[in-house]
């Protein structure tokens, strides 16, 4: 007996189980929708409650361990505030400074430069608090020690090899070099084929090591981590010493402070401020971006950098 | 049975006057590349920087493995798998319905009409993914639709345009038959036209699923999360072991995906013999489909999407602050300047990048390509090279421009052939797999009267070979293009160094000027390798 011939034979009951299956598999997802997603949290709060203070950092010096032990930061600011406190991973200058204006991100940890540029693009925005070295942060100029440099206070010499900024926005391995270049009368956008951008500070250290940069500049907080840990190739000289600039600080986003009060940016400063090394919980933090302690700032301490920032087309 | 035969006229054989032409045409744009690229006017390399290499190469030995890093990376495959199968699963729906608009059928004799629908798409196809997720992310903000529509926009109008190619190219017998007997056009090519094209149609699906995973990679190095986000991070501090452990978990992912994909191909092409019974359902194909169901679902809910947020009043206020901004586009003489220096490197970039693919990917084909019957050791080297081009295309091309800079001299040529050893990775293993489907009647007849394994494989498999393999190269060249944005976000030339720049200065109305050159410049490329396959069918 043909079995097609036969109502309800196998083919229709193939097709009718995996119809359940998908029913069932539709209404699970369904079911889903109150979960908070891995990537984010989820835009739509409930109405009642202000929805957790979210915090980031743009991703510059050891990016990969404040990211993975946000926890650390998170938890230590939500006992000290008593709100519920969630840490948003980002991976890209630009990314955040967009998150911050499109009020994703209500406190994040920019460099000076993303800091500028975050507030003009926020109206509303206040700076809370930077760490004692940020009042004054330096940056330092590296050369291979195949071009037979020796250490000076003189960026002359500079000018006729290949060059590497680091990433484009950073403060210290772009903006505020440039600008001392230009003070000793050396073009910052010249070099022989132009200055490279490594996109980090380490890959600053290994261009310049390889010597397919012959000098490079960045961070001297990263390079004297580096230099700590043994980690700096033999081949590596530092050569130069920029003078002091202020550099990074903790931005608060207007939407927060309508969330959490008015006297949110005073809980905030205060909170940072009085981060103790002598407190073990407190230390940790401190450790983690590499303060002994944070201090007050303001707006007008980076009046400098937005200045330069308009002069190298880098704000707008 | 003794019929006097005329003896068979042998076809003349003579040069082919086009295909010359465009082959001269090919090797002068590639010489003018190299000429670009420096290759003849001093030092390229930076014998220097080999031991800067070696760290990075010999950390594939020791990949990160402690306890904690695995969880993290354990969480970020999964944040991947399901930005990929939601961003194919678009991709698709998007691709069923564009190819009504695009395809030659629909349109019949009113080739206007057609060809506006087909430049219509340059726009979401020209723009790599991981400019849109940048472009999307000002919009949407840290929602993961960020990262579905950043795969699902762009994958959408390739499938779009193969889709209809497919309807287009099934035989029309049936349709033809339906239209004559009054049918509707739309029920004619639903009953007519489908069926014979449901195959094709699932073939390239799982295809796009299985690039999918690896455009997911590519997100992540924006920030929107999964193994690329991970891999960026380690990245940006060189801690090379990390970037393995991640490298091998996206293999992992890619070989996956690439298996079932490949067990549904298989079956499509060669289907189950029916049998003298009713036809039934094909159980693997059936589990296919519904496995896909259900990832999608499981997808929907890990990444916890929901439709609100493309409608919600702060979208579209974050739409009209960029749309604002980017329009109109800057037209200033030094940006137009800059431009066009960049437009020129670009190409020069990408006619090297594929050309080194294309070389390199011909001379592993023969022993990349599985053959049956073969002995343990052929074997085990096949597996070999297809592991190692697996990893070649598992290495996002960031990484490969970094640390091709250490031991070449700056310039686009480091750029270039990070592109280059990524394309290899992808040329390589089509070209594996089109050596497959070569017939291997006519090299095994040499072999037998005698020839070398080289005459062999140059007499026997290169001609049938060179027809599939240049198509491919074609196709992957406009592809090039749009990934040169991609080495360029780390400096390493091209347009991609002025598209980064004017993004970290927020210099919407100059980005709209980039992005439209980077469009035409993709647009340019597909018609150009249009009219080449054509010459050389």
């Amino acid at each position: 007996m043909p079995r097609a011939a036969r109502s309800g034979g196998p083919v229709a009951r193939v097709h009718r189980s995996s119809l359940l299956l998908i029913y069932l598999l539709l209404v699970a997802a369904l079911a889903g929708c109150g979960r908070t997603s891995p990537v984010s949290d989820s835009a739509e709060e409930t109405s009642s409650t202000a929805g957790p203070l979210r915090i980031g950092a743009i991703p510059d010096q050891d990016p990969e361990v404040l990211q993975r032990l946000y926890g650390t930061v998170a938890d230590s600011l939500a006992d000290a505030l008593d709100v519920d406190v969630e840490y948003v991973p980002v991976t890209d200058y630009a990314a955040a400074v967009s998150l911050f204006r499109t009020g994703d991100l209500d406190l994040v940890w920019f460099g000076g430069l993303t800091g500028v540029q975050a507030r003009l693009q926020t109206p509303g925005a206040v700076p809370i608090a930077q760490r004692d070295i940020d009042e004054e942060f330096h940056s330092v100029f590296v050369v291979n020690s195949a071009t037979g440099l020796a250490p000076s206070d003189d960026l002359a010499p500079l000018a006729g090899l290949r060059f590497t900024y680091g990433s484009e926005t950073s403060t210290s391995g772009r903006l505020m070099p440039a600008h001392f270049l230009t003070e000793q009368g050396v073009e910052p956008g010249g070099f022989p084929g132009g200055p490279g951008f490594s996109g980090s500070h380490d890959a600053t250290l290994a261009l310049v090591a390889s010597g397919t940069y012959e000098a490079g500049v960045l961070n001297e907080q990263v390079y004297e981590a580096r230099a700590a840990a043994g980690e700096i190739d033999p081949s590596v000289v530092r050569y130069a010493r920029t003078p002091a600039y202020h550099d990074y600080h903790w931005l608060l986003g207007p939407g927060a402070i309508d969330r959490f009060g008015e006297d949110l940016p005073d809980r905030l400063t205060g909170y940072f401020t009085g981060l103790s090394a002598e407190d073990p919980a407190d230390a940790e933090v401190l450790e983690l971006f590499g303060a002994g302690s944070f201090v007050p700032t303001e707006a007008s301490n980076y009046d400098q950098i937005e200045r330069i920032g308009r002069d190298l087309g880098l704000v707008n | 049975m003794t019929a006097v035969r005329t003896p068979p006229v042998a076809p003349r054989l003579r040069r082919d006057r086009r295909r010359w032409a465009w082959g001269l045409g090919g090797v002068a744009v590639l010489g003018w590349s190299l000429a670009g690229a420096g290759l003849f006017s001093g030092p390229v390399v930076n014998p220097a920087g080999v031991r800067q290499f070696g760290r990075f190469a010999s950390a594939a030995l020791s990949p990160a493995h402690d306890a904690e890093f695995l969880g993290v990376l354990a969480e970020a495959t999964l944040v991947t798998v399901a930005y990929a199968a939601l961003g194919a699963a678009l991709a698709v729906a998007l691709g069923a319905i564009g190819a009504v608009g695009l395809a030659r059928t629909t349109w019949g004799r009113r080739r206007a009409g057609w060809t506006v629908s087909r430049s219509l798409l340059a726009v979401p196809r020209g723009l790599h993914e991981a400019v849109w997720g940048l472009l999307l992310l000002n919009v949407l903000g840290l929602d993961p639709w960020v990262g579905v529509l950043a795969i699902g926009i762009p994958y959408g109008a390739v499938t779009a345009k193969v889709f209809a190619d497919l309807l287009d190219e099934v035989p029309r017998g049936g349709y033809e038959a339906l239209l004559a007997a009054g049918a509707g056009r739309g029920s004619a090519a639903l009953y007519g036209l489908l069926p014979s094209a449901a195959g094709g149609l699932l073939s390239y699906s799982f295809y796009r699923l299985e690039c999918a995973v690896r455009s997911a990679v590519v997100l992540g190095l924006i920030g929107a999360g999964g193994l690329g986000y991970q891999l960026a991070l380690s990245f940006a501090s060189l801690r090379w072991e990390q970037v393995w452990a991640a490298v091998y978990a996206l293999a992992a992912l890619c070989m996956l995906a690439d298996l079932g994909g490949r067990a549904v191909r298989r079956r499509v092409a060669a289907p189950r013999p029916a049998g003298g019974q009713a036809p039934t359902r094909d159980p693997l194909l059936t589990g296919a489909v519904v496995g896909s169901l259900a990832l999608m679902a499981w997808s929907w809910w890990f990444l916890a999407l929901t439709p609100a947020t493309l409608t919600a009043g702060r979208t579209l206020d974050q739409l009209g602050y960029v749309l604002r901004a980017a329009w109109p586009p800057a037209a200033d003489g030094d940006l137009l300047a800059a431009v066009a220096v960049a437009a020129v490197d670009t190409v020069q970039m990408s006619v090297i990048a594929i050309a080194l693919a294309t070389a390199s990917a011909l001379g592993v084909s023969g022993l990349a390509a599985r053959r049956p019957g073969a002995g343990p050791g052929r074997w085990a080297l096949g597996a070999g090279i297809r592991f190692a081009l697996l990893l070649l295309r598992a290495v996002p091309p960031p990484v490969w421009a970094l640390v091709l800079l250490f031991v070449l001299l700056p310039g686009v040529l480091p750029g270039a052939l990070a592109l280059g050893v990524y394309t290899l990775g992808v040329l390589g293993r089509l070209v594996a797999e089109a050596t497959e489907e070569v017939d291997p009647r006519p090299r095994a007849s040499l072999r037998v009267a005698g020839a070398s394994r080289l005459g062999g494989w140059l007499y026997g498999v290169l001609p049938a070979l060179s027809g599939p393999v240049l198509a491919l190269a074609l196709y992957r060249w406009e592809v090039a293009i749009r990934d040169t944005v991609l080495v360029g976000l780390l400096g390493a030339g091209g347009i991609g160094v002025l598209l980064s720049g004017r993004i970290a200065a927020f210099d919407w109305a100059a980005v709209t000027t980039v992005l439209a050159t980077i469009v035409l410049l993709s647009l340019a490329v597909d018609l150009l390798s249009e009219r080449t396959r054509t010459a050389l069918r």
